[in-house]
């Protein structure tokens, strides 16, 4: 389908970007991660769950690219290998946009199924990047992957809102509907971190938001102006130039694919807040 | 996978017909007890100033009217003008309890009916009619949870006792027949002897619930003492009043 060969023999990886709340950060850690995947050399798409609103491509870069989409695919209208953009800047980053016309309605779940199987066979990673909220869209979103990684903002809703997520992922996806599945692999992205709001108490402590999620700590983004300056030139921001954002993306992406990292928090290592932390996660 | 969902609430076995079936459904109602006669400004006062402390809670709540202390709330209008209030409010009254004859025949052209619940009447499980049966029952199951229970998420023990060995986060919801215990933070809601059984206690490591009931009697956050707030506590009941103690 697509000329570059994937990395590794066995079938790719879904891991759905979720939050439950929307304006969190989950579409520019999408870009970001699956950009940081790419440039390691391994075969990696995102795909945009987000029906109608279409920010992924933009975020992208290639929303003047675009052809046809995830829908088009879904509804038989066009074929993958048609839909698939393939950045520019990284050839092993590809985009799966969606419509902006259509409604979410529009995806099915056989459909979306079909579509992730025959994309497992081509890729090392499939980086879903699921829409707000708890419904349709953000269920399908989420209802395949094998990995999760729930994006958290330090404030009171936003942990509400991703403490509910992780409570769907345990029960309304397919590795929990199957009998001896492994559950899906959750993880939290601490993103917007302010450390000058924090330590005014006007937004909660990384030790705070994981007392109450339980899960692992996949990184701290801070809050940066780079965030915004990437996203409106259309640079998933660790193609960018170096910014403590890009870097705390970087940082995620290793800890994703398995290598330690000690923790970084605004561009500082935390030797031994990792451990600290991971000590406290089931 | 020992996390369920609301829908477990639905009795396990339909009753079946051609064309359509019934099914048992429990769920949770909030008893509002009057005072005196037709409520006043002040008593929607007083109400609104609960709902705002407790939105979730009560967000589309089905209702039932405890009429004890309310022997003059017995015409039809002021009773039809209570439920279109609270549904301004987003509850739902349904029912009346403890009503009078002369209330009840207001609140049934109200739309309203008969409700006996909890305290009153405790249900009894059915026991097994069978006789001569030599051997006592053998204990009845509960439910052991050991994964954290999500905001959202509802736990549900038809019988015996419920334990989590992980915390409870704000917005989910334990239920059981009988005990609740909780080894981790309890910040949800706990409602235990949920079919009545008046002895059934709740325990937890940490407090930070947003409501405790034991048969039907409850207590949300606020009116919990600051000082058991963190603490290791016990709930139980003692006669009509629900106590909640520090463990230990
Ligand atoms: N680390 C960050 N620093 C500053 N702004 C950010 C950061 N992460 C996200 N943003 C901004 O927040 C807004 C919402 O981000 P987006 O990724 O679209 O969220 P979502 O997909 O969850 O709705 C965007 O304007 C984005 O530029
Ligand atoms: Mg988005």
């Amino acid at each position: 389908m697509t000329s570059q060969l994937k990395k590794e023999d066995s079938v790719g990886k879904v891991i759905v970007i979720t939050s439950g709340k929307g304006g969190v950060g989950k579409t520019t850690s999408s870009a970001a991660i699956g950009a940081g995947l790419a440039k390691r050399g391994l075969k990696t798409v995102v795909i945009d769950f987000d029906v109608g609103l279409r920010n992924l491509d933009m975020i992208m870069g290639c929303e003047r690219r675009v052809v046809y989409d995830f829908i088009n695919v879904i509804q038989g209208e066009a074929k993958l290998k048609q839909a698939l953009i393939r950045d520019k800047r990284v050839d092993t980053l590809y985009v799966l946009p969606t419509s902006q016309t259509r409604d979410k309605d529009a995806l099915t779940q056989e459909g979306v199924e079909a579509v992730l199987n025959e994309l497992r066979e081509e890729f090392d990673y499939i980086i879903c990047d699921s829409p707000a909220g708890i419904e349709r869209g953000a269920q399908l979103a989420m209802y395949f992957a094998d990995e999760a990684v729930v994006v958290t903002n330090p404030e009171v809703s936003s942990v509400r809102d991703s403490d509910r997520v992780l409570g769907l992922l345990n029960s309304k996806t397919k590795r929990a509907a199957e009998e001896g599945a492994e559950p899906i692999k959750a993880q939290v992205l601490l993103t917007r971190y302010d450390k000058a709001r924090i330590e005014k108490g006007e937004m909660m402590t990384v030790e705070d938001v994981l007392e109450i999620l339980a899960v692992p700590l996949l990184g701290i983004v801070p809050e940066s102006p780079a965030v915004l300056k990437a996203s409106n030139v259309g640079v998933p921001v660790v193609l960018d130039e170096p910014s403590a954002a890009s870097q705390a993306y970087e940082d995620a992406v290793s800890r994703l694919i398995g290598e330690v990292v000690e923790m970084r928090v605004d561009g500082e290592r935390k030797p031994g807040l990792l451990r600290r932390l991971f000590g406290r996660s089931a | 996978m020992p996390i369920q969902d609301a829908d477990e609430r639905e009795a396990q076995a339909p009753a079946t017909s051609t064309s359509f079936q019934l099914r048992g459904k429990l769920f949770t109602a909030v008893t509002l007890l009057p005072e005196g006669g037709v409520p006043d400004a002040a008593f929607y006062a007083a109400l609104d100033e609960q709902l705002q402390k407790t939105p979730q809670f009560f967000n589309n709540a089905p209702v039932i009217l405890d009429l004890q202390s309310a022997p003059a709330l017995a015409r039809t209008e002021d009773l039809r003008r209570v439920v279109d209030l609270l549904r301004e409010r987003k509850l739902s009254a349904f029912g009346v309890q403890n009503a009078r004859p002369a209330q009840l025949a207001a609140a049934q052209e109200a739309g309203l009916i008969s409700v006996t619940t909890g305290n009153d009447t405790p249900l009894r499980v059915p026991r097994s009619e069978k006789k001569g049966a030599a051997k006592p029952p053998p204990p009845k199951p509960g439910k052991i949870i050991t994964t954290p229970v999500r905001s959202g998420q509802t736990i549900i023990a038809d019988q015996g006792d419920l334990v989590v060995l992980a915390p409870v986060s704000s917005g989910a919801e334990l239920v059981a027949a009988g005990n609740i215990h909780v080894y981790g933070r309890l910040r949800g809601r706990a409602m235990a002897g949920a079919y009545g059984d008046t002895r059934a206690r709740i325990f937890c490591g940490k407090l930070e619930a947003e409501l405790l009931a034991v048969a039907g009697l409850y207590r949300t956050s606020d009116s919990l003492e600051d000082a058991l707030l963190g603490q290791g506590v016990q709930a139980f009941l003692d006669g009509n009043k629900l106590c909640v103690e520090a463990l230990g």
